[in-house]
C-alpha cells in the first residue's frame, strides 16, 4: 500500500528527474560535438564536473534582492518539472498521479513556470535579470494560449482530460498523424517553457545570462538542473499526448516511452543548436499572428475529426 | 466520513497557508509581491478544492490564477509610475472602511459555517465530477456562462481602452511621441531618419 502509493511514484519521478537532466546535458554536448562546435572535456563527465564545480562556488549576492523569491525560484521551477513528470504515465498502471484532469494540471505547470521564471529575474534587483524577466512574461503569455488549444485538441478524441485516456485513444492512430499541426506547435511551446535555443529570451547571451546573470554557486546549479528537468518533463508529456506514450509492439511500455522521450529531446536540442534566437518583438508577433491562428486551425481540425 | 487523517492534516496546513499568504498581501510594500502572495493563497484554496474532490475546479484554479496574477502584476507595473515594480509603495488604502467590511464579511461567513445545517449527502460511487461539470456548463447553464463571458471580455477591453486613452506623452490616438529637449523641438530619443527605409537597422556596411 505505502510502497505502491508513495514510495514507487516518488522514486520514479526522482529517477526520471535525475537521469533525465543528466541525459539532457550529455545529449546537448554530444550534439554540439557532432555539429563541430567547441566543447571542453568529455561529454559524459563535463556535466558532472560543472555541477560539482558550481556546488563548491559561493552564491553571488546583489544589492537588496528579494531573498525569498530569489532563492525559492530555482527550487519552485524544479518542483514544477517534478509535477510534470509525476503526470506522465509510464505504462497503463505505472503512473505517479493518475489525476482525472492531468492535462489541465500540465497547463497550470506551464502557467506557473512563467510566474517562477519572472520572479527569478525580478527578485535579483539587477538590470539584465529584470529585462530577462519581463521578456519572459511576454513570451510566456504568448505561448500559453497556443499550448491550451493544442492540448484541448488531444483531449477531444480521448473524450477525457486524463493522460492515460489520451494515450489509450491513440491505440489505432497516434495524435502526431491524426493532428499534424499539433506536435510542431507543441514543440515550440516546449522550447518556450524551458526557454531553450531559439526561444531563450529570459537567459540569453545578449543579456549576459538574463535572469541567471547574477546567480552563481549552488543556486545556479539548481536553476540549470531545473531547466534540464523541465525539458525532460515536457518531452514526457509530448511523447504521451502525441507519440502514443507507452504504446508499441515487442518492447515493454516504459521502454517505449523512454525511447519516444529521447526522440522529442533530440528534436528540441537539435533545434536549440541549429536555430538562431528570435528577437523578442519578432517572437511575440510570430506567436500571436502566425502560431495562435494555426493552433485554432489545429483545434478545429481535431473537433471535426472527433465529430466524424 | 470515509477520509483518512492525512486529508485533515493537509486541509489545516493548506488553510493556514491560504490565510497567512492572504494576510501578507496587505503587509508587503510591492505590487509584484502582493500579486504573487495572492497567487499562493489561491493555490492553497485550489488544493483544498482538490481535497473536496472538485478535481477540475481545483486544477483550473491553479491555471487561471497563475495567468491572472501574472497579467495583473504586469498591468499594474505598466500603468503605475513605479519603474518595473521595484520601488516600495503602499499597497493599502481606505484602511478603516476595508477593515470594517472585512470584519463584517468574516462574521457573516463564520456564522454561516457555525450555525448552518449542512446536509449529509455522500458522493455517489459513479460520480464523474469533470463530466458532470461539463454538462452543467454547456447544458442548462450555457446561456448564463456564455453571456457572463462576453460581458467580462467587453468590460476588460473597455477598461483598457478607457484607461490607456491618455498615455504618458499625450493622447493615445495621436501616437506616443516624447516631448522635445527644447520647447517645440524635435521629439527626443527618436531614431535618426536613415537613407535605408528598412527601420531598425542602424548598421552601415562599408
Amino acid at each position: 500500500m505505502i510502497w505502491e502509493q508513495l514510495v514507487l511514484p516518488t522514486l520514479t519521478v526522482l529517477l526520471a528527474l535525475g537521469i533525465g537532466a543528466y541525459a539532457v546535458a550529455v545529449l546537448d554536448r554530444l550534439i554540439a560535438g557532432a555539429l563541430g562546435l567547441s566543447r571542453a572535456g568529455s561529454a559524459w563527465l563535463a556535466p558532472l564536473a560543472r555541477g560539482a564545480w558550481l556546488l563548491t562556488q559561493s552564491a553571488n549576492v546583489t544589492e537588496a534582492p528579494d531573498w525569498q523569491a530569489w532563492r525559492l525560484a530555482p527550487l519552485l521551477y524544479l518542483m514544477l518539472a517534478a509535477v510534470g513528470l509525476a503526470l506522465v504515465p509510464w505504462s497503463a498502471s505505472l503512473v505517479a498521479t493518475d489525476l482525472a484532469t492531468s492535462v489541465v494540471l500540465w497547463g497550470s505547470v506551464e502557467a506557473l513556470a512563467t510566474v517562477v521564471i519572472f520572479l527569478h529575474g525580478w527578485s535579483a534587483n539587477a538590470p539584465l535579470a529584470l529585462i530577462g524577466a519581463y521578456r519572459y512574461v511576454a513570451l510566456g503569455l504568448s505561448y500559453i494560449l497556443i499550448s491550451m488549444f493544442v492540448l484541448i485538441g488531444v483531449a477531444l478524441p480521448a473524450e477525457s482530460l486524463q493522460f492515460t485516456q489520451v494515450v489509450a485513444s491513440q491505440a489505432e492512430l497516434w495524435n502526431v498523424i491524426r493532428q499534424p499541426l499539433g506536435l510542431p506547435l507543441f514543440l515550440i511551446v516546449g522550447l518556450g517553457v524551458s526557454f531553450w535555443g531559439p526561444l531563450n529570451l529570459a537567459d540569453s547571451t545578449d543579456l549576459a545570462g538574463g535572469t541567471a546573470s547574477e546567480v552563481s554557486g549552488p543556486p545556479r546549479l539548481a536553476w540549470n538542473l531545473a531547466r534540464a528537468a523541465m525539458l525532460v518533463a515536457f518531452s514526457g508529456v509530448a511523447a504521451t499526448v502525441f507519440l502514443g506514450g507507452w504504446l508499441g509492439p515487442w518492447l515493454p511500455g516504459p521502454l517505449w516511452l523512454v525511447l519516444k522521450m529521447f526522440a522529442v529531446l533530440l528534436a528540441l536540442l537539435l533545434a536549440g543548436r541549429l536555430l538562431p534566437r528570435l528577437s523578442p518583438e519578432r517572437c511575440v508577433t510570430l506567436m500571436w499572428v502566425v502560431l495562435l491562428p494555426l493552433s485554432f486551425v489545429d483545434l478545429v481540425w481535431a473537433g471535426l475529426e472527433a465529430l466524424l | 466520513m470515509n477520509h483518512g487523517i492525512g486529508v485533515d492534516i493537509a486541509f489545516f496546513l493548506l488553510a493556514v497557508l491560504a490565510i497567512y499568504s492572504g494576510w501578507r498581501v496587505f503587509c508587503t510594500d510591492s505590487m509584484v509581491r502582493a500579486s504573487f502572495f495572492l497567487l499562493v493563497s489561491f493555490i492553497a484554496v485550489g488544493a483544498i478544492m482538490l481535497l473536496l474532490t472538485a478535481v477540475y475546479l481545483g486544477v483550473a484554479m491553479f491555471f487561471m490564477m497563475a495567468v491572472e496574477m501574472m497579467v495583473m502584476a504586469l498591468f499594474m507595473v505598466m500603468f503605475m509610475m513605479n519603474p518595473a515594480g521595484l520601488n516600495p509603495m503602499k499597497m493599502v488604502h481606505q484602511e478603516r472602511v476595508a477593515m470594517a467590511v472585512g470584519a463584517v464579511g468574516f462574521m457573516v461567513l463564520g456564522a454561516m459555517a457555525l450555525f448552518a445545517e449542512f446536509p449529509e449527502r455522500p458522493l455517489p460511487a459513479d460520480l464523474e465530477p469533470v463530466a458532470a461539470l461539463g454538462r452543467e456548463l454547456l447544458g442548462e447553464s450555457m446561456l448564463i456562462f456564455e453571456s457572463a463571458g462576453i460581458v467580462l471580455l467587453t468590460t476588460m477591453i473597455g477598461v483598457v481602452v478607457l484607461s490607456s486613452h491618455r498615455g504618458r506623452y499625450g493622447g493615445a490616438e495621436t501616437g506616443s511621441v516624447p516631448p522635445g529637449l527644447m520647447p517645440g523641438g524635435e521629439p527626443a530619443g527618436q531614431p535618426a531618419q536613415g537613407e535605408d527605409s528598412e527601420g531598425g537597422h542602424q548598421h552601415h556596411h562599408h
